[in-house]
């Protein structure tokens, strides 16, 4: 079996001037090239989950960290977050806060100027990465006058230049229209399909992680509630109400449907699964 | 689009020859230009220096532009013709021109306000030529050859950079707190803003730093530049006419104990007082125009 590249072992965090514990006792292990979704209300601690992977938590933040987070064999406690950049690459949910340069080319080129990559590779590796992201011919563009969907893009290819083993995103796409937000997920896919990057996504849109995560862990008041791959995380519709969470469409449709007796097999969780669902119930009544 | 042209002065993108010329003969010509003219008190090096200044403004096709950032020399050039009129920042004895009323002009302060106007507006024309046919990164990426440190490299740039986003917050703060009826005009609704701005400020610049450090910054090891700057020989050449220049205006200045040509500059009585009289109002005028402006607008 593999080694996971992801520990958390019983952290328990707490933000400098707080009681109340931000996450508390996680314990869980994510394997290289899988593709996580992190799901949690508001204040649920799925920001602060995301800053302990490379270590922002605490080595920046301050406050109280109690177990251990283990990322590619090292303890990221012991190292700084500069040193973890190489290994994960974080996408930020607000945007505009990582913008610090005078053009889009020179944003990205930070990290890589950073990890001492030729001017040669350089070159090659901006205009590809922005190509990626949906920004082609974006270089010379002044980050902070870009759209906040354009920001957004730009704040994952200035990540995604370092091809860093991880990519963590906390919300990417908030401000990005539904094809955009397609696109993004799309992207990480491919990256996750082709590259066997490992992948956490952190989101509210329930519809997405069903589609693209191969697994989902649920946050609530800083734990870790449910942990399980979507399918059986979404069938489980009273559990997640009762955790005010959003079920796909499809799986809150099929429970409908076997409450009046109307369904019996398994719960889809995909749109797919339910439209084919609902044509094997509507030829069965017509038979 | 850009927020660059919400900055008071940035580069005015052009393809001009001076566009093209290396970064740092041209940090050099405003170094050089500063030192020649705190070492002169010769009028005709001093405008002509400016002058010259304007001439590359000219080349550089930033004349518009430059003239209207210059506009600054306006009240910073009244107030200092009226001041040294009537106390010259030079030794005593001075030389009695004319008589106001209770205000005494004198002979020296008109030379001697000249020389100080003329040092402002020549370092002042030159930067700007500068800075406005220069990509700032250019800039720094020379800077940082040059082993100014990264780091502080660096936060120049974001400061540059910022400026606009502030400018904009501060709009954005007004109108929200005008919304909520909060009443004042000028100052007195600027001020209460300055709070969230300053607050947003370090929520900002935090979440930037865990950004940057995200990414590797201030990594220690090898760093690599994706901004390159190349010079040409022509552009050394102009360095060494620009050094060649300076060295020669340098010496003779110290030589001559500062080379001062007062000796030209014949004035009538009439003439001090009609010199006085026009700055004098021209920096009051704008003084006062400043303020109805800051009170009325809303
Ligand atoms: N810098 C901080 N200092 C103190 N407390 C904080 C800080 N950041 C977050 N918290 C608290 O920690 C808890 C978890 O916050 P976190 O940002 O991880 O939530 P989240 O799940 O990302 O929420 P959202 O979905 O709104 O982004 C919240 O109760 C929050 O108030
Ligand atoms: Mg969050």
């Amino acid at each position: 079996m593999t080694d996971p590249i992801i520990t958390f072992d019983n952290v328990t965090y707490t933000y400098p001037g707080t009681e109340t514990p931000a996450l508390d006792s996680i314990s869980f292990s994510v394997l290289p090239g899988e593709y996580v979704a992190v799901l949690g209300l508001n204040g649920a601690g799925t920001t602060t989950l995301g800053l302990c992977v490379n270590g922002v938590v605490p080595t920046m933040l301050g406050g109280d960290l109690e177990g251990t987070v283990t990322v590619a064999g090292l303890d990221v406690g012991e190292y700084a977050v500069r040193e973890m950049a190489k290994i994960v690459g974080m996408v930020f949910d607000n945007p505009e806060f990582q913008m610090s340069q005078l053009s889009a080319a020179e944003e990205i080129a930070v990290g890589l100027e950073n990890a001492g990559v030729p001017y040669e590779d350089m070159i090659r590796i901006i205009p590809e990465t922005l190509a990626l992201v949906g920004l082609a011919g974006f270089e010379e563009r002044s980050p902070l006058g870009l759209s906040g969907g354009q920001q957004q893009r730009l704040a994952i290819a200035a990540v995604l230049a370092m091809s860093p083993q991880i990519l963590i995103m906390d919300e990417p796409t908030s401000n990005l229209d539904p094809i955009g937000k397609q696109e993004v997920f799309d992207m990480a896919a491919r990256l996750n399909k082709e590259k066997g990057m490992t992948v956490i996504v952190i989101e509210h849109e329930v519809e997405v992680m069903a589609r693209y995560a191969d697994r989902v862990i649920v946050l609530n008041e800083g734990k870790v509630v449910l942990n399980g791959t979507p399918h059986d995380i979404f069938s489980r519709v009273d559990e997640l109400a009762a955790l005010h969470l959003r079920v796909p469409e499809s799986a809150a449709l099929s429970t409908l449907l076997a409450r009046q007796g109307l369904w019996k097999g398994e719960t889809p969780t995909r749109t797919e699964s339910a439209v084919d669902a609902v044509n094997t119930l509507l030829e069965a009544r017509r038979g | 689009m850009s927020m660059q042209g919400a900055l008071p002065v940035s580069l005015i993108p052009g393809d001009s020859v001076l566009h093209r010329v290396h970064p740092l003969p041209k940090m050099i010509w405003v170094v050089l230009y500063v030192v020649v003219a705190f070492m002169t008190q010769n009028i005709i090096v001093l405008y002509g220096m400016a002058l010259l200044a304007l001439l590359l403004g000219i080349i550089g096709g930033v004349v518009k532009p430059l003239l209207k950032a210059a506009f600054i020399i306006v009240p910073i050039g009244s107030s200092l013709l009226a001041l040294q009129l009537m106390a010259p920042a030079v030794e005593q004895p001075w030389t009695q021109i004319a008589q106001l009323g209770p205000i005494t002009l004198y002979e020296d302060g008109l030379y001697y306000g000249l020389v100080l106007l003329g040092r402002i507006v020549a370092c002042l024309l030159m930067a700007l030529v500068v800075v406005m046919t220069t990509h700032p990164s250019d800039l720094f990426t020379t800077l940082s050859k040059l082993k100014v440190p990264y780091t502080l490299n660096f936060m120049m740039a974001m400061t540059l950079q910022l400026i606009p986003v502030f400018q904009r917050e501060v709009g954005i703060i007004l109108s929200a707190q005008k919304s909520r009826g909060m009443k004042g005009n000028g100052f007195q609704a600027v001020l209460p803003s300055f709070v969230p701005v300053f607050v947003g400020a370090i929520e900002r610049v935090q979440q930037l730093s865990i950004s940057l450090e995200s990414r590797g910054f201030g990594s220690a090891g090898h760093k690599t530049s994706y901004r390159q700057v190349r010079g040409k020989a022509s552009d050394w050449v102009l360095a060494v006419i620009a050094i060649a220049a300076a060295a020669l205006l340098g010496t003779v200045s110290i030589m001559r104990g500062g080379w001062s040509v007062s000796e030209l500059l014949v004035v009538e009585p009439a003439t001090a007082v009609a010199v006085w009289v026009v700055s004098a109002s021209v920096f009051l005028g704008i003084i006062a125009f400043a303020l109805i402006l800051s009170f009325r607008k809303s």
